[in-house]
Parts: structure tokens; sequence; C-alpha cells
């Protein structure tokens, strides 16, 4: 640790003396970022599996009649976006969050066990409880991934204050077990894990609104809490004794990061199942533009994840029309290739 | 325990999907046999997909397994054994069928029971699953009687005849082709002019179905309106899979305008079936000219593995091709 504390260390010395084109690239880059994720949501309205022509699609969004073609731009592809740009800043910030809490810039989601919490709990709601749809087994997915979390918390908890490291431990354990677990109840019921497919894939088509507003608060309460623990993250990238004789209460700002970073991942999941690559990927991409400034590779994440999500679903609806692919199948065959892309053109950013 | 895992549920929902694929390669299984030929001997030996068989010229004492149970049951076979069938194949039988099945032990449901099936002392095992769990338990089944075979991909009118021929099950069979062609006649006399003239299209949901989306059925029963009542029916182009095995989005709901009737599975009373009231409660399918105008009709599909459910199938196309004459 201590060669990643010194070099952390040297660049927050170049941080703080960095001049201020350095700043206007950075807020220039996010104003791209910005317009990319624009240009992307108009698209995603604009493209699925059906042509619908423009004038139809205007109609539908500002004059509109009872017409078949305009139902379904309103009731599916508009409802499909919305949920993306959620789902996209849930996990594009929930990795983010998970990345500088381990210091560990392979970290994902997934680590602390929020997909393998999510999944078991599905799996019981289907197989035991007969739950069908995904109304009915969204609570559970979120139900699942918190208190997987609120486990890890109390395993990680055990020694002086609490370490990322046993709880990245107790996560990736609790995560084989809780898989196996799953694995055998999908054994002992195939046709309940028919029904939940789709959702093991990860997708953002056939979920109304309504599932998404529940969670909406959830994600504002994390997104603010994120903020707040961005400070506190960058001075923890030097070190913990460096951000302790900083002023930063370390326990307190591991908790409140997992807390925001559990509600992120785990309405996500919740709403579209578990998307991987997604949390992977964008926070690098991040880090690479901007350095290792915890609020601008938050910033970033935050536009940079949904544009990620968008143009894999926009992909998804076309590749195989009139047939789709779940989105969680796309991301990883669009994100893939960029990730490699970066990790050669440069050396992968540290923490 | 000599029990051997039995993926009958991934076989039934295989079936329903997979078993007309292959339609064309397997006509004419089994339809050709003789079996009248050595009347006085003992045995005699039928044909299928695991060999030529000598089963007795009677048998009297017949297990069924996998997909052969309710077919078997269906025409007029009392079995003394068979395995579990899902609850959707025993909705709509008639009551003697009912207890005919519930008559029969049964010799497993998720696993074959080999030894209750041996305590059985059958005379003839009649077998249809994927071909996978045929690879496990065959050798097993054929050492405790003579078994017959078949995989999933036979067409269900092959099917009735192999069933029938080694169950020594003809009579009934024949009563019912009779009643089949008869029934398909009289919709064809009936309902000509409607037949020629009206574009129809088939939709169906499964739960299997990912979310938001349906698919337009061309196999199972309308298959059997589409080459059997000639009904202009959407069909894939020749080589490709078929087109039910595509997933459309519900955006794609709206391009069902271009037909002139839509027909949709419903429940033997008459309303949709619980996955497809996913696609009744759209904005879409509500705006669709045929479903504003009552063209789009509910027709009632049980199964398309035996002459029973398709004879029901075709009583429910009937009275939805009678409304539609009705309207005229």
């Amino acid at each position: 640790m201590t060669l990643t504390d010194m070099e952390g260390a040297a660049t927050l010395d170049t941080r703080v003396a960095a001049p201020v084109s350095h700043r206007r690239r950075r807020v220039v880059g996010l104003a791209a970022a910005l317009v990319a994720l624009m240009v992307l949501t108009v698209l995603s309205v604009m493209v699925g599996s059906k042509a619908i022509p423009v004038a139809v699609i205007w109609d539908a969004l500002f004059d509109p009649s009872p017409d078949a073609d305009q139902f379904a731009v309103r009731d599916y592809r508009l409802p499909r976006t919305i949920v993306g740009l959620a789902v996209g800043i849930a996990l594009g910030l929930s990795g983010a969050l998970i990345q500088a809490l381990t210091r560990n810039p392979l970290a994902d989601p997934g680590i602390l066990g929020v997909h393998a919490g999510a999944s078991f709990a599905v799996t019981l709601a289907v197989g035991w409880l007969g739950v069908r749809d995904i109304q009915g087994y969204m609570w559970f997915a979120f139900a699942g991934a918190l208190l997987v979390t609120l486990m890890v918390l109390a395993l990680g908890a055990t020694r002086q204050g609490s370490s990322p490291v046993v709880m990245v431990l107790a996560g990736v354990c609790l995560g084989a077990v809780l898989g196996g677990a799953r694995e055998a109840l999908q054994l002992t019921d195939p046709e309940a894990f028919d029904a939940m497919r789709n959702w093991n894939a990860g997708s953002i088509a056939g979920r109304p609104l309504e599932l998404l507003w529940p969670i909406l608060p959830f994600f504002a309460l994390a997104l603010v809490l994120t903020f707040v623990v961005a400070g506190p993250l960058n001075a923890m990238a030097l070190g913990d004794e460096l951000a302790a004789a900083q002023g930063v209460q370390l326990a307190r700002t591991r908790v409140l990061a997992i807390i925001a970073l559990t509600l992120l991942a785990g309405g996500a999941t919740a709403i579209a199942g578990p998307i991987g690559f997604v949390g992977l990927m964008v926070p690098h991409v991040a880090r690479w533009i901007v350095g290792p400034h915890q609020r601008w590779i938050f910033a970033y994440s935050l536009l940079l994840a949904p544009s990620l999500l968008l143009v894999s679903d926009i992909l998804g609806r076309v590749v195989l029309r009139p047939g789709e692919i779940q989105v969680g199948i796309v991301t990883a065959f669009v994100g893939a290739p960029v990730l490699i892309a970066l990790v050669r053109r440069k050396k992968a950013s540290g923490l | 325990m000599t029990t051997t895992p039995l993926r009958r549920r991934g076989a039934v929902l295989a079936a329903a999907l997979l078993s007309t694929a292959l339609v064309l390669t397997a006509c004419g299984d089994g339809d050709d046999e003789d079996d009248t030929g050595d009347a006085t001997a003992e045995t005699r030996s039928v044909t299928a997909e695991n060999g030529t068989i000598e089963i007795p010229a009677d048998p009297q004492r017949i297990v069924t397994i996998g997909n052969t149970t309710m077919p078997f049951i269906d025409l007029g076979g009392e079995p003394v054994g068979v395995t579990e069938a899902s609850a959707s194949e025993l909705v709509s039988i008639p009551a003697e069928q009912k207890a005919a099945y519930e008559g029969a032990v049964n010799v497993g449901s998720e696993e074959i029971d080999l030894e209750k099936l041996a305590s059985l002392e059958p005379d003839l095992i009649l077998v249809q699953f994927h071909s996978s769990d045929w690879d496990e338990v065959g050798t097993q089944l054929e050492s405790v009687a003579p078994t017959v075979y078949w995989g999933l991909d036979i067409e269900w009118k092959a099917f009735a005849d192999a069933i029938a021929e080694a169950g020594n099950l003809t009579e009934g069979l024949n009563e019912q082709k009779a009643e089949f062609e008869e029934k398909v006649t009289g919709i064809q006399e009936e309902y000509g002019e409607i037949i020629d003239g009206t574009s129809f299209v088939d939709v169906s949901r499964g739960d299997w179905n990912d979310p938001g989306t349906f698919y337009i059925a061309d196999i199972g029963c309308s298959e059997i309106a589409r080459d059997d009542l000639g009904l202009d029916l959407p069909e894939a182009a020749e080589g490709e899979d078929p087109l039910a095995y595509t997933n459309l989005p519900f955006e794609q709901l709206s391009s069902l305008a271009e037909y002139d009737v839509i027909t949709y599975p419903v429940d033997a009373e008459g309303h949709p079936t619980e996955p497809f009231q996913a696609v009744t409660q759209t904005s879409t399918w509500k705006a669709l000219p045929a479903v504003t105008d009552g063209r789009a009709l509910g027709v009632f599909c049980s199964g398309n593995n035996s002459y029973g459910p398709v004879l029901q199938y075709l009583d429910s196309l009937d009275s939805a091709l009678a409304s539609l004459q009705a309207k005229e």
C-alpha cells in the first residue's frame, strides 16, 4: 500500500497545482458527455424494433392521439429510456463508489454480494412463493441486496473499525454461498428458472414506469450520500492513516458509501436484473479522463454509464430485428472493446 | 434406489414448442406398418425411434411415460402405470379420461421409479421424451418390458398412428380420425368464403416470454388451421426458424394492423390466458383496428399432441369463425 499511497500523494499534489486549463478540459469533457447522453436519449426514443416515422414520434410526445404506433412510443420506448437513464446512473455511481471504497480498480458492485443477494431473493420468490411477474419479485431483489450488504457490513465490522478487505472477502464468500444455494433451487425447479431467465440476463424492456417511481427516492438519497462521501473518499485514497490525520471519519464514510452503493446497485438490479460491466468499466473510463478526483469521477460516471446502457440497448433493438437482445448481454459486447482499447493506450489508472 | 432423472416438464414445454419444427422429416413414421401380418403369432413387431421392437400382439399391461400418457388415454387406452401429467394437460379432458389417468399407478413425475414400474409387470412401455432422457433410462426400461420410444420431433398425427398401432387401439384412432376429417370438411364448407378472403394471424405469449414481448404463433394449433383448414396464416420462410421462436417487443403489436383477423389464446372459460393478459391490457392492443371491430378472437387450444385436444381446438375455432360470419 505504501507505493500506492506515494503515487496517490503525488497525483494529489499535481491536482492541487493543476492549471486552469486542466479544469476547463474537465468541464468541456463533461459538457460533451452530457450532449452525447442527450443525443442517445433522443435516439432511444426514435429507434426500435418497429420503424416508426419521426412525425408519429413527435405527435406521440407533443400531440398525443390514440394511435397504436403512438402508444408504442409512449408506453414502451419512453419508459424504457427513462428506466435506462435511471439504471445507468445508478450502476455507474455504484461502480465508482465501490472502486473508491476498496481502492481496487477491478471492484464492481457485485463484489459485496449485491447481485448474489438480489438473485437469491428473486429465486426464492419465483421458486417457493410462485411470484411470476417483475412487479412482484422486484422488491425481493431489493430486499435481498440490502440484507446481504447488511451482513457484509456486520462481518466487516468485527475487527477494529471496518476493514474494506474483510468486507470484500465477506461479500465474495456470501456471494459464493448464495450463488450455490440459488443454483440448487433452480435445478429443482426448472420451470421457475425459465420464468426468471430474462431477469437474470438483465433487461430494461417491458418495465413500466410504475416500477421505477418507488425506487427513485432511494436513488435520490444515495445520490446525496455519494457526493457527501466524495471528499472523504478522496482523502482515503491516500491511505487510512493520512485520511484519519486529515480528520476523516473512516468508519462513518465507509458505512455511508456502502449504504449509497447498495441502494444504487440494489435498486438498479431490482428493476433491470444483474447488469454487469457498466459499474466496472465506466468509473475506469471516468478516472482516465479526470484523474483521481472523486467528485469528477462521480460526475462523469453519472453521464457515461447511462450512455453506455442506452447505446447498448439501442444496439440490442436493431441487430436482431424484429427480435431484441437484452441490454445486459450487449453491454459487455459494447464496453469490452472500449475498455481494451483504453487499457492498451495508457497504463491502467491506479487509485 | 433405482430412480432416474426425467426432465419431463422441460420435455412437455419442448414438445409444445418444438415438436412441430421437424414435421417434414417425421412424416410417415410408423404409419406404413402392417400389424395384421402375423396375427396368429404371440407377438408383432413395430418400428420406432429405438428400432424394430417385438411387442405382444394384444398388450394388456401398458405403462406410458413422458408425453405418451395423454395421447394414449385420448385414444381410449387404459394404462396400468403413468408418469405424472401436467395440470394444464388434465384441465380440459373428459371425465372418463381423467378416471383412466387417475386409475393408473403413478411411477414418477420428475424421476421414474424403476422398481415401482417393474412391480407393475408391464407387457409394454410407451415412451416419448427428450433423447437425452432416453439415453439415460432407455436400456433400463427395455430390461423391464418391450419398450417403444419416440423422440420429440414426431408429428402429432404420425404420433397418434404410432401409439394406436403399438397399443392396439386402432379402433379409437379411426373414430377420432373420422371425426377430425368431418370437422375439417365442415369448417371448410361453412366458412369457405371467410377462409379464402381473410388474412389471419395467431399471436400468443407464454410465461417463459420476456416481459413486454409476445410471439406470432405459427406452430402449435394454428399450424392445423393453416395446413389442414387452409386459413391464410403467416408462416416462416422455408428453412428458417418458426416465427414463434422470435420474441417480439410490444411495439410490434401495432404491425398486427395489417391482418384482418387476430386470434389469441384463451382458457376453457374464454378468458385470455394469464400470460397473454399482459398483451390485452396494453393500449397498443386496444387501439388495433381488429380489436376495436371485434375481429380479435380468442381460441382455446389445450394441446396439439393428439386428436382429442385438436378436436376441441377445432370446435373453438369453429365458433370464432361463426362470430366473424355473423358480423358480415
